[in-house]
């Protein structure tokens, strides 16, 4: 083994064994909906290279790192009959790496077809590996070919920063010697377990729980609705400048309230053209719970989250409406509601997946969101070069259930501003989306990259 | 209260609320670019609130006025001063 860390197991995890947190659960139960269906609940992070990233480098690394931490090789499993879902890691032996494939594509087109492909590809954690790698050779066109590395996993694994994190990791265990690649303690790849007494978590689970229950008193509408036979998982992925001379430079254009807003803008246009009811929209916002200046974890979706109600009539004020959704946001901190969800997802543990989802807002309706919205993260400047190749551009890209159908995510790399937007075929058309991406680039007054 | 003091309560808070243990900021450090994300920067306006008695309204959230602990001290003192 010619591991860089002992692994540190977490507070009482025992080694091989990783209990799920409770927002990859809310993830896991959000999918059970559509089991039958075979849909996918795959993650991307597509890293565009200045060149081809030889696969042995990728391979040697995740060796290394499996010496380590055994979560890219574990299986998702529950004790028969009663027990916590958890990641299942076999002894160092037996730890099979995860797959890395390579592709040779001609065009853009083509590879845009391999990644929705890996996207719609649906992971299965209980038979494989939780995650895969996929090395994309790009060329002749354009001119000078250009590698991508394809990271996928089971969303549940782990939250957009963690997959940065991964890559991290194994950048720093790619150089050729034996030495451990990081002087002091070793990286934390899992979150420390919540120190509070049980006593003082349970009021804070049944108070978040009391406080969901209010939020969405009418069911949301989302363009998924009515969907009986979800279609593939697609995605539009486009790259902007910030342009310095506007007015809006000046601003806090990044506040995720600004960009919910103007998100919320362009979907009540889908709304009106598609004549769906004009009930109050309700949009759950990821917050990172990480300390912030360090990686942080990796494994875990280390998030709470904030839910975001507004009318479709409120998005014709889009710095009014940012405006609002900041004092909700303020609110929901004040209340100590954003923490309170975090320690109440905590408690989905025991449940099956089927009665998880009556702790969301109007979730045993199956309809839990208008629409999904997100600030995936910077991609750090850290791996300005990776497997010894500089690092072009970088953007996530998360599959969306059938209900909501659609989703847009936000992400930067260096100077690009990533625009990404998932949706189901059947709930959105190609044509809709490119008016979503229009209406926002607009409202950022970004410019649009070649 | 005079900026500085102002600058080393907020950077206080910072660093105790929102930065990892290790990485702390000093009060002439560009949030941004320490990882200050939109709930992080929500945390530090309840503060403000909290400490100095108003919220900062949406036109001043400006990036002069956030960049770093110490331009977020003299806007508040700029604020607080009678005009």
């Amino acid at each position: 083994m010619r591991a860089g860390w002992p692994f540190r197991p977490s507070g009482t995890t025992p080694a091989g064994r990783l209990p799920l947190r409770g927002a990859d659960l809310v993830l896991i139960a959000m999918q059970s909906l559509w089991a039958r269906a075979g849909v996918s609940n795959n993650t991307l992070l597509v890293v565009q290279c200045d060149a081809p990233i030889a696969p042995e480098r990728i391979r040697r690394a995740l060796d290394r790192f499996l010496g380590s931490c055994p979560w890219p090789a574990a299986r998702l499993k529950r004790p028969f009959p009663w027990g916590k879902l958890h990641w299942a890691a076999g002894p160092p032996a037996a730890r099979v790496p995860p797959p890395v494939r390579r592709r040779s594509v001609a065009s853009r087109a083509e590879l845009h077809r391999e990644l929705e492909a890996e996207l719609n590809s649906a992971i299965d954690p209980r038979r494989e590996s939780p995650l895969r790698f996929l090395l994309v050779d790009c060329g002749p066109e354009p001119a000078t070919a250009q590698g991508f590395l394809v990271l996928t996993w089971f969303h549940p694994l782990m939250d957009p920063r963690g997959g940065q994190n991964l890559l991290m990791h194994l950048a720093h265990l790619d150089p050729d010697d034996d030495h451990a690649p990081r002087a002091g303690a070793p990286p934390s790849f899992v979150p420390d377990p919540d120190p509070r007494p049980l006593r003082e978590r349970g009021r804070l689970g049944r108070r978040s729980l009391r406080y969901m229950r209010t939020l969405a008193p009418v069911p949301p509408v989302s363009p998924g609705t009515g969907l009986t036979a979800p279609g593939r998982v697609r995605f539009r992925q486009e790259g902007f400048v910030e342009d310095h001379s506007s007015a809006h430079s000046e601003r806090a254009t990044r506040e995720i309230t600004w960009r919910l807003a103007l998100v919320g803008k362009a979907m009540a246009g889908l709304w009106d053209r598609r004549g769906l009811p004009a009930v109050p929209f309700l949009v759950p916002i990821s917050v990172d719970l990480r300390p912030k200046g360090d990686a942080g974890p990796t494994f875990g979706n280390w998030l709470a989250f904030h839910f975001a109600r507004f009318s479709p009539a409120e998005t014709a004020d889009v710095a009014g409406l940012a405006r609002a959704l900041r004092a909700q946001m303020a609110d929901a901190v004040r209340d100590g509601q954003i923490e309170a969800n975090a320690v109440a997802m905590e408690f989905l543990h025991y449940r099956p997946p089927s009665l998880m989802r009556r702790y969301l807002p109007a979730g045993s309706s199956g309809e839990t969101f208008s629409f999904n919205c997100a600030d995936l993260v910077d991609f750090p400047a850290a791996l300005e070069r990776l497997f010894g190749r500089s690092v072009v551009n970088a953007y996530h890209v998360p599959a969306v259930l059938p209900r909501p159908g659609i989703g847009v995510f936000f992400n930067r790399c260096a100077s690009t501003n990533n625009l990404v937007v998932s949706w189901i075929d059947g709930a959105v058309s190609e044509e809709e989306v490119a008016r979503i991406v229009e209406v926002v680039r607009d409202g950022m007054e970004w410019t649009r990259l070649p | 209260m005079e900026p500085d003091q102002i600058a080393d309560a907020l950077t206080a808070f910072i660093n105790a609320s929102i930065m990892a243990r290790g990485h702390p900021v000093q009060p002439t450090d560009d949030l941004e670019a320490a990882g200050l994300d939109s709930m992080a920067l929500l945390k530090v306006l309840l503060f403000v609130e909290a400490e100095f008695g108003f919220w900062i309204p949406d036109e001043d959230l400006v990036r002069d006025n956030l960049r770093s602990p110490l331009a977020l001290a003299n806007y508040i003192c700029q604020r607080q001063s009678p005009s």
